[in-house]
């Protein structure tokens, strides 16, 4: 799979501002992209990559606390640098709770900011690849037959392959059969692979 | 008392003693002459009476008539020597005792009257010199009182200008966080756009056009953060009034620069419909500029519960008849009802819990100073209208 060029997103409605953070943040070779409101962010189209948002807080129409709102309902979970001209205590709690990635008071040193966009893309990268690992195990998972799914779970709650044969009246061999299959399909290194890959995609799903 | 009543006594012996003494005064001459001239005591005895009566009063006045009665009837009435008058003399003697009688009734009412007159003439006098006390005292009262007035309008003023200031300075603490804000803005420019510049120049391979236009900016960062703190500074000082030519499209610009952060924060729009076709006025700006902040802050905080309708604050300037021109701050908010309007431009009157009431009395007493209105109306559909007329340099009224 190839890496994909990270973006940040910067939206700022004061034009010193949002120039001057453009041009920190493209200093040291990340592309940046720039918007005076928020509902210009939501209207542009954002390419597929590993991104985060640097979002000031207090914005005439939609303020910055508004769009993480709207940016969760939808499930869109790209992490958000928060920038506030006076960081009171209750917005920034609130913003942190809704999972905001940092929250920066303004006037921002320049180095904190890179820090906390690095932490933010590697974050969103990680993300990202723990996603698309998901929906690997998920299409692998998928590719199992309905008996093979039904021996995939006594397997991984421990049962051993005669009770497995017991309990679905079959056969140890098949038992067997089944289960080599299943391996195979799920790509699972060893037993305790393929419980791993079995929790996590009931907990991706869970979720 | 005692001394009162002796010399009362001797008072009326003197008098009675004045009437029988004139009596026997006018015996004695008319006995003279009453051989020569017949019957002389006519007058005498007349005079007797006038005189007793005029200075004894109406006693002794009864007594000399009675005196002269039986003086007449025993020396000058046949037969003579004796008290009794004869038949043929009756008539005339009756006419003279009529006539005593008449004389002292006369005398006596004429000098009652005239004592009335005096004592009448005395009372005015005092009644005249009462009243003259009187005034005067109510002279020095009102002197005294009008000194006190003065000094208690001289105090007045001096707290009235102090509250104009308190509320000047309490305008400015509504408005600290947006002009925190607005200061705060552009060091935040300058902060990121030097950062910009160090990391364009620390490259292995500086990059000097990305390093100059960051640099540019931080330029215009800070020029625009002194531009902000020089605004607050004319604002907040405390100039006396200066009269000069004001442009007003122009001071509604600059105060409205400081209001949007609190607009925006209350995601109000403020929109501005300026004339550019008004006359020069003449007036203080910091102060006019002080009743349109004013004007427009309530406008703000008017519109923070509307949620139906757009939040708009729109700034009107229109040129009147007469060289005036007219500004209009309409707000799209809760509007007003007729109590708060009948109210609205009283001293501490206010619709917030935290307004000390003093902005729109001050405002208006700014304007008034300025030769012009400032009033309120209710928008047609919701919010209010606060408008102000001033005259411009060639007016007449200016």
């Amino acid at each position: 799979m190839k890496q994909q060029d990270p973006i940040v997103f910067v939206i700022d409605d004061d034009r010193l501002i949002r120039d001057g953070l453009q041009s920190l943040i493209r200093s040291v070779g990340l592309h940046v992209e720039t918007f005076a409101s928020a509902q210009d962010f939501l209207g542009a189209k954002r390419p597929d990559t590993p991104a985060c948002l640097v979002l000031d807080v207090r914005m005439p129409g939609l303020s910055g606390l508004d769009l993480q709102l709207m940016l969760r309902d939808e499930g869109i979970p790209i992490p958000i640098i928060f920038i506030t001209g006076h960081g009171d205590i209750p917005m920034s709690v609130r913003a942190m709770k809704e999972g905001a990635h940092e929250f920066l008071t303004k006037p921002v040193r320049g180095q904190d900011l890179l820090d906390a966009v690095q932490k933010a893309l590697a974050s969103d990268r990680a993300l990202r690849q723990e996603h698309r690992e998901g929906n690997e195990i998920r299409a692998r998972f998928e590719s199992l037959t309905p008996r093979e799914k039904e021996v995939l779970e006594l397997v991984v709650a421990g049962l051993l392959n005669k009770q497995i044969g017991d309990q679905l009246g079959m056969s140890e061999l098949t038992v067997k059969t089944h289960r080599a299959h299943v391996m195979e399909k799920t790509q699972a290194e060893s037993l305790a692979h393929l419980v791993r890959m079995s929790e996590k995609l009931k907990t991706a799903t869970r979720k | 008392m005692q001394i009162d009543t002796v010399a009362t006594a001797k008072h009326i012996l003197f008098r009675y003693g004045l009437a029988i003494g004139l009596i026997f005064l006018a015996l004695l001459v008319s006995l003279a002459l009453q051989n020569s001239f017949g019957n002389p005591f006519w007058f005498f005895f007349s005079a007797a009476v006038i005189l007793s009566t005029w200075f004894g009063g109406t006693g002794p006045g009864w007594l000399a008539v009675i005196c002269s009665t039986l003086a007449v009837m025993y020396y000058f009435t046949p037969p003579l020597r004796s008290l009794a008058v004869s038949p043929r003399d009756l008539p005339y003697f009756v006419t003279f005792v009529a006539c005593e009688i008449g004389v002292t009734r006369l005398i006596f009412w004429r000098r009652r009257t005239e004592d009335s007159l005096r004592q009448a003439r005395d009372e005015l006098e005092l009644r005249v010199a009462e009243r003259t006390a009187e005034l005067k005292n109510a002279n020095d009262a009102l002197v005294r009182q009008m000194a006190e007035q003065r000094r208690t309008e001289e105090t007045l003023q001096a707290t009235r200008s102090e509250l104009a200031r308190a509320a000047r300075i309490t305008t400015i603490g509504e408005l600290t966080a947006s002009i925190a804000h607005e200061v705060n803005q552009p060091l935040a420019a300058v902060v990121a756009n030097a950062d910009a510049c160090v990391a364009w120049l620390s490259r292995e391979k500086p990059d000097l056009a990305e390093a100059r236009s960051a640099a540019e900016r931080a330029t215009q960062g800070a020029t625009r953060a002194s531009e902000v703190i020089a605004r607050i500074r004319s604002l907040i000082t405390r100039a006396t009034p200066e009269k000069s030519s004001v442009q007003i499209n122009r001071v509604i610009e600059q105060t409205v620069a400081l209001a949007e952060g609190q607009a925006a924060r209350n995601h109000a729009a403020i929109k501005l419909e300026l004339s550019p076709n008004l006359p020069i006025v003449v007036g203080d700006s910091i102060q006019l500029q002080q009743v349109i902040l004013n004007l427009v802050v309530n406008g703000i905080e008017a519109m923070t519960s509307v949620t139906d309708r757009p939040k708009l604050l729109t700034l009107r300037t229109e040129p009147e008849n007469k060289g005036h021109i007219r500004v209009l701050v309409q707000d799209s908010g809760i509007g007003l009802t007729e109590e708060v309007k009948g109210r609205l431009f009283e001293p501490f009157f206010t619709t917030r819990t935290k307004g000390m009431g003093m902005g729109l009395s001050i405002s208006r007493s700014i304007i008034e100073a300025h030769g012009g209105r400032l009033w309120a109306e209710t928008n047609g559909r919701g919010g209010a209208t606060f408008q102000f007329t001033l005259p411009s340099e060639d007016s007449p009224a200016a």
